[in-house]
């Protein structure tokens, strides 16, 4: 029968009109991100850090600014730790080069600023911040991943 | 013929109510402009809803929700649009054909809206009944072709000059199996005013009896609006804009509004010749005219969503090759039919 196709295209698309919509309201549910997604800024645990300078050296674009100290103990610190972002290839050698896996990426996928300057992370004084106020993380009410509900499905 | 209900019922209680303060010719004047006022009011909003209605049936096919951040449930979407394009600056190309340039979305508009002077919107509800209805309307939406050719020469542009000779062979073309369609129907009717059409369907409906018309005459009218699969007119990215290249913001906006005006027009012809007008059982005509145009106008739809689009060619060939024979066809064999009725009646 001639145009048969035609019409099993017709009935697709409006099966696929009743069907569950795929779309996510954005601003008010947003996805996790899965576990290898690299983006957001650098976070740093400035307990595990051992201040070896593994990550700058390992860095393409020498986008982490480290200084360290040593103490009375002869013991290496960190003293200062910066991340451009602007600069970033988001390409994990630094968090492989990592030997303490001190660092991770914060999987933030909100990245605009409104200044050149922001886009400068001081990570160690973040750090300091988060382990001063040492809160427990709590987790949010986030929607699971598209990826692993097409997978239940 | 049935008792006066709905809408006609509304225009005498106005006549009634201006006959009061008026004498009878400035009441005959003013009921006119009213009912000019009510069509274009019509078209307008439909144009509006139209917008809003597209994007969320589009969205729906493709499994996406749509419009709906601005007020509830996106339905002012629209009116956002507009801003819009009231905001946009208006360029005209240097070199242009000035007059004609100005004068082609304008013209374009006056036929798509000319044509809603022959729809009976409800028993009697009809702005002028003529004898000649679907004759003028056939004549009319021809009309829409010139636009489209002056767009394309005037805009000084070899893209938009090649898009509106590409608009005028389609448009041209399926003018022809269109019309034959339409043939069989006023045969069966006997006649060419839309009043005598509706009271010919209201035992059958002519889809019934005319299927392969109605078939026909749904693939040619989506050619004669240039929507999907047969927008040759506006493939934006494939195939260069066509004519309205270099129109921007409301200028554009008036090409826009004239598609979707010839929208509803072929959905209100389709309902009136094919589904019986206004006629239908509890609720009030006019409600059953629009809910029959509703549903023809989401068929449209429903194609735009599903179908790829043609190449020229094969449109071409398409609209002489199959559908011409076709419509012919179908009015020999409705010829054949009638005579065998009436030899058995």
């Amino acid at each position: 029968m001639v145009g048969k196709g035609l019409l099993e295209g017709m009935r697709v698309t409006l099966k696929a009109f009743f069907n569950k919509k795929e779309t996510l309201q954005y601003p008010e549910i947003k996805l996790t991100m899965p576990d290898r997604f690299r983006g957001g800024e650098l976070e740093l645990d400035d307990k595990k850090c051992i201040a070896c300078g593994l990550c700058a050296r390992a860095c393409p674009n020498h986008v982490i600014e480290m200084t360290t100290g040593i103490d009375e103990q002869k013991k290496r610190h960190l003293k200062s730790y910066l991340y451009h972002s602007g600069l970033c290839l988001y390409c994990n050698f630094c968090i492989e080069a990592c030997p303490t896996n001190a660092i991770c990426w914060d999987k933030n996928y909100e990245n605009s600023r409104y200044f050149k300057d922001e886009l400068d992370v001081d990570c160690l004084a973040i750090a300091k911040q988060k382990s001063a106020a040492a809160q427990v993380d709590k987790p949010s009410a986030e929607q699971e991943d598209t990826l692993t509900r097409r997978d239940q499905e | 013929m049935q008792e006066i209900t709905g809408l006609f019922k509304i225009a005498e209680i106005l006549r009634d109510i201006l006959g009061r303060f008026l004498p009878a010719q400035l009441v005959d004047i003013c009921m006119s402009l009213i009912n000019i006022g009510a069509i274009f009011t019509i078209i307008s909003l439909t144009a509006v809803v139209l917008v809003y209605t597209e994007r969320k049936v589009s969205a729906f096919m493709q499994r996406r929700s749509g419009p709906n951040r601005v007020g509830p449930g996106g339905t002012l979407q629209s009116v956002a649009d507009m801003i819009k394009l009231m905001a946009k600056e208006d360029i005209m190309p240097a070199g242009a054909d000035k007059w004609m340039w100005v004068l082609a979305p304008m013209l374009l508009f006056i036929p798509a809206a000319l044509v809603f002077v022959v729809f009976p919107f409800d028993n009697k509800a009809i702005f002028a009944d003529l004898n000649i209805g679907i004759f003028y309307f056939i004549a009319m939406s021809s009309q829409s072709v010139l636009p489209f050719l002056m767009a394309g020469w005037a805009s000084n542009n070899k893209y938009s000059l090649v898009g509106g000779m590409r608009t005028v062979a389609q448009m041209l073309s399926y003018e022809v199996p269109m019309v034959l369609s339409i043939l069989g129907i006023v045969m069966m009717s006997g006649s060419m005013r839309m009043s005598s059409i509706v009271a010919a369907q209201q035992h059958t409906w002519f889809i019934l009896l005319q299927p392969i018309a109605f078939v026909v005459y749904v693939i040619t009218a989506t050619a004669e609006i240039n929507r999907a699969p047969f927008d040759l007119v506006e493939g934006e990215s494939e195939i260069v804009a066509g004519p309205f290249t270099e129109y921007t913001g409301m200028r554009w906006a008036l090409f826009f509004l004239a598609e979707y005006a010839n929208l509803l027009a072929v959905s209100a012809i389709a309902t009136t010749l094919f589904l019986g007008g206004w006629s239908g059982p509890w609720l009030p005509g006019w409600i059953w005219f629009f809910l029959k145009v509703g549903g023809m106008i989401f068929l449209f739809m429903w194609f735009r969503w599903t179908f790829p689009r043609l190449r020229i060619d094969q449109l071409m060939s398409f609209g002489w090759k199959v559908l011409l024979p076709l419509a012919l066809l179908n009015i020999i064999v409705t010829g054949i039919g009638m005579y065998i009725y009436e030899f058995f009646s």
